[in-house]
């Protein structure tokens, strides 16, 4: 079993109104990591997204996963999708049974599972994600942030080793947003690899274990989370800035208040290290 | 909208889809095994009470769901009653042979099968009766089409409503010209999102996999045995009452 789960060498990939998706862009993916895909809005993001479960072919450069070659006849592509799912950033674009449960049921069915399978597997996604209790309701009857629940729940169902979600904060509240970050958690401690777009480089840097830089349809650069201070030049080279905690951080060190590691990865963790420095007051 | 309401909040929405179609069918049976326009009107009465005192539908919700249907029936029923004689001069309206007595037998018929129909729409929801015609075998192409309608009218009814909103504030529905100026606009925006939307579904499906019928998880409901005996007993004795007072 290769530790490298997804793997994209040398992509190009042109659209037919002549717009360039992909350049020449190369992304590893190790398996069970966490992994956040950041870039400008048409830097390809989606684009690379529809490549991993084989909704665009390459027009240049491999796609490999589990080490192996994607094979695009009916039968690879059954294989891939049911290994990769991916959860769409407008969930009116996904859902498209009349009701909840339908929805989740579809990708399953479509595997050739049996009923009872089904059954089971729709109860326990649609349980991951909180929306047991709307398992009945109508889809159009729900809020954006349980719709977004449900798309996961449909990609859920199907079992994937790796979920590929294309923006999946956006339009959500503060509180959906970390409900959703919950269910992500616990769906990574189940062994799920996890690949997401955002725009939110300090969520990134909070979540993430390994966050891959995107411009102009190519991948800038793969960067180990933890170590994303050092590569200040490689952030603005994609227009982003270090994180608020990095700088914040950075700060307190320079005036010697705080130890410059560990790095603290959000303001959180920054203000409990204040407090066992005795300089803040206890988190409430 | 009003419909798709009561029949998500119904007191019977538990109640097995098969059962409720079950009586619905009987009802029909009844409208038309009844032989005279007051025992129509008496089926129909029943059927009404049911829906209204057994589910639980308010008099308002049900008189405004059956509006339409009411004044598509009247002017269906006034033009069999009525007939228009072109003679030498101008042409003459008047009362058509036996028009009336063809009016009252095919209102009372007519206001017969709307309780049918509505009882059932207004308490079942789409989604169930979607689930119910699978299980009867309707062909599964159909049921798709009905399945993508019944989902995009929903998505379509909220890219109107934006698209509205977006021209009405700004003042794109100010005067009578505007306004048709402002229609076009929504017309051809519209023709462009069914294009991007029935795009972006045809490809959401292809990524959970699928490669050519859509698949769904069949309804399950507890009691279908116990309410399908039920409403069956109801639907017969329904039936008996028609055909016994004719």
């Amino acid at each position: 079993m290769s530790n490298t789960l997804l793997e994209l060498s040398h992509i190009s990939y042109r659209y037919p109104d002549g717009s360039i998706g992909l350049d020449d862009c190369s992304l590893r993916i190790a398996r069970g990591s966490r992994n956040v895909l950041i870039g400008a809005n048409g830097s390809g993001k989606t684009t690379l997204f529809q490549h991993s479960n084989g909704l665009l072919r390459a027009q240049a450069g491999v796609v490999r996963y589990d080490g192996k070659e994607i094979n695009y006849g009916r039968a690879g592509l059954r294989d891939l999708r049911g290994k990769v799912g991916m959860v769409f950033q407008n969930p009116d674009h996904q859902l498209f049974s009349a009701s909840v449960q339908e929805d989740v049921s579809f990708g399953p069915l479509n595997l050739g599972l049996d009923m009872a399978t089904v059954r089971q597997r729709v109860a326990s996604s649609l349980q991951t994600v909180g929306m047991t209790e709307h398992a009945d309701k109508a889809v159009h009857n729900l809020s954006f942030g349980q719709k977004k629940r449900v798309c996961i729940a449909g990609v859920l169902a199907m079992e994937p080793e790796l979920l590929v979600l294309d923006e999946p904060m956006a339009g959500l509240d503060h509180a959906m947003q970390k409900e959703l970050m919950a269910v992500l958690d616990g769906l990574h401690q189940r062994g799920i690899t996890l690949l997401l777009a955002t725009h939110n480089i300090d969520f990134a840097y909070r979540w993430a274990e390994h966050i891959h830089l995107m411009a102009a349809g190519r991948c800038t650069a793969s960067l180990n989370a933890a170590e994303l201070g050092e590569h200040a030049t490689a952030l603005t080279a994609v227009g982003l800035p270090l994180p608020e905690v990095i700088k914040l951080h950075r700060g307190l060190v320079e005036r010697g208040m705080v130890p410059a590691t560990p790095a603290p990865r959000c303001a959180n963790s920054l203000l409990g290290l204040l407090t066992t420095l005795n300089i803040a007051k206890e988190i409430p | 909208m009003l419909i798709e309401q009561s029949a998500y909040s119904n007191r019977w929405r538990s109640v097995s889809p098969a059962a409720k179609g079950l009586f619905a069918a009987c009802g029909f049976v009844a409208i038309f095994a009844a032989k005279s326009p007051l025992t129509a009107t008496l089926v129909a009465g029943l059927l009404l009470l049911v829906t209204l005192i057994g589910a639980g539908i308010t008099l308002g919700r049900y008189l405004r769901a059956a509006a339409p249907a009411l004044f598509f029936l009247a002017m269906g029923s006034l033009s069999l009653a009525f007939a228009v004689d072109v003679g030498d001069n101008r042409p003459l309206l008047h009362l058509a042979p036996n028009g009336l007595a063809k009016l009252v037998e095919v209102g009372t018929r007519s206001l017969g099968a709307l309780a049918a129909l509505l009882f059932l729409v207004l308490t079942t929801p789409l989604v169930d009766l979607i689930a119910l015609l699978r299980s009867l075998r309707t062909p599964e192409l159909l049921l798709e089409i009905m399945v993508l309608c019944y989902r995009m009218l929903f998505v379509f009814s909220a890219a109107v409503h934006e698209t509205w909103n977006a021209q009405s504030a700004r003042l794109g529905y100010a005067s009578a010209r505007l306004t048709i100026r402002s229609l076009g606009g929504l017309t051809a925006n519209l023709t462009l999102q069914v294009w991007q939307r029935a795009h972006a579904l045809h490809l959401a499906a292809q990524a959970r996999n699928n490669d050519g019928p859509l698949r769904f998880l069949e309804a399950n409901f507890a009691n279908t045995g116990r309410d399908c005996r039920v409403a069956g007993v109801a639907g017969a004795g329904l039936i008996a009452l028609a055909w016994g007072l004719a």
